[in-house]
């Protein structure tokens, strides 16, 4: 049951993820000189949804165990 | 990691090398789990410390080679490796400090560059077979994290004074009722940041070794049965064998890439801390 739960919360942070390239890519298509910047803020995102999952990651481990 | 050799099947009984997915799981984890290699857990290394003590020997090394090629060479970097360490020095000064921090870069670049040089040292090493990382224990991305946290809000009190920075928790312009409020929530995501930028390495490092071995374990089930007997089945799961193997060197690959990107994501947060805790009105 672990798994399922943590394969719903999963959907969550893969959203977030894919929200976070989406907008990373069309923006960097419109405006190819911010690169650089849109890069650093894009990973800032990315990390902040992947902590999510992560913490889903460690409770499923310590609730199987 | 020695799967014990499986008994020799019935005929007819088709083989499912899943069985024993489940108790090599469990050796695989008991191996993440801090265990002292000399001494006790309290006052003794365990393979985590070992690592990270590794680590360090190998960084210290680095600096002096550096220092020593660099001299050598003159104003002029020549060769792969003082250019490529010349390279992440700059990146992580204009990057990070200049690009972030602005004016002060200067005074935090220092602490700044260590924790980054340090994470990424110990991270590398731990993707190396046979190794573990250092951060892939949450004892010292805890104690990281820690030091990150005094020292952003040390910067904090310093720029703005004790009360200055605890009043500049809540923003300014904010009515009353509100205003103490917002200072409580903020107060709360203030330690937050401590408990996240543990979690976050910590996770990273562990979960990416825990499906490492997953894959590893995988590998080794289902090539077990073709040593045993040549049929056509087994023959199939040493087929599927491969491409677990394949998966393995993908998610090796990523696991380089997360290396670096979680040394870089902590320095990075860190940076965004220290000049959050600067910066005049936020």
């Amino acid at each position: 049951m672990g798994v399922i739960g943590y394969g719903l919360g999963v959907i969550g942070a893969a959203l977030g993820i894919g929200l976070a390239a989406y907008g990373a890519t069309t923006s960097m298509a419109r405006q190819p000189e911010v690169q650089g910047r849109l890069f650093t803020v894009f990973i800032l995102a990315s990390a902040f949804v992947e902590a999510l999952a992560l913490i889903g990651f460690v409770v499923t481990l310590i609730a199987g165990a | 990691m020695t799967p014990s050799v499986a008994p020799v099947q019935e005929k007819g009984r088709a083989v499912n090398p899943l069985d024993k997915l489940g108790e090599e799981m469990d050796e695989l984890l008991e191996g993440f789990t801090s265990t002292a290699i000399h001494g006790d857990l309290n006052r003794g290394v365990t393979q985590y410390t070992f690592w990270m003590l590794v680590a360090s020997i190998v960084l210290l090394v680095l600096v002096f080679v550096f220092k020593k090629k660099q001299e050598a060479c003159g104003l002029v970097p020549k060769g792969r490796f003082v250019n490529g360490v010349e390279f992440l020095v700059e990146y992580c000064r204009d990057d990070l400090c200049k690009g972030l921090l602005g004016d002060t870069w200067r005074k935090h670049f220092p602490f700044i560059a260590s924790v980054f040089f340090f994470i990424l040292v110990n991270n590398i090493i731990g993707v190396i077979p046979g190794c573990k990382p250092g951060t892939g224990c949450i004892g010292t991305t805890a104690a990281l994290a820690l030091v990150s946290f005094v020292y952003f809000i040390v910067v904090g009190m310093k720029s703005k004074g004790v009360i200055g920075y605890i009043k500049s928790l809540a923003p300014a312009g904010v009515a009353f009722p509100m205003n103490a409020l917002v200072w409580v929530i903020e107060l709360f995501s203030t330690f937050l940041r401590l408990v996240t930028l543990a979690v976050r390495l910590f996770c990273n490092l562990f979960a990416g070794h825990v499906v490492m071995g997953t894959f590893a374990i995988l590998a080794s089930l289902f090539f077990i049965p073709v040593m045993q007997q040549i049929t056509p089945e087994t023959l199939g799961l040493a087929g599927a064998s491969i491409f677990w193997i394949a998966i393995l060197l993908i998610i090796y690959a990523v696991e380089l890439l997360v290396a670096a990107i979680q040394a870089y994501v902590f320095t990075l947060l860190s940076a965004v801390y220290i000049q959050l805790a600067e910066a005049e009105e936020h």
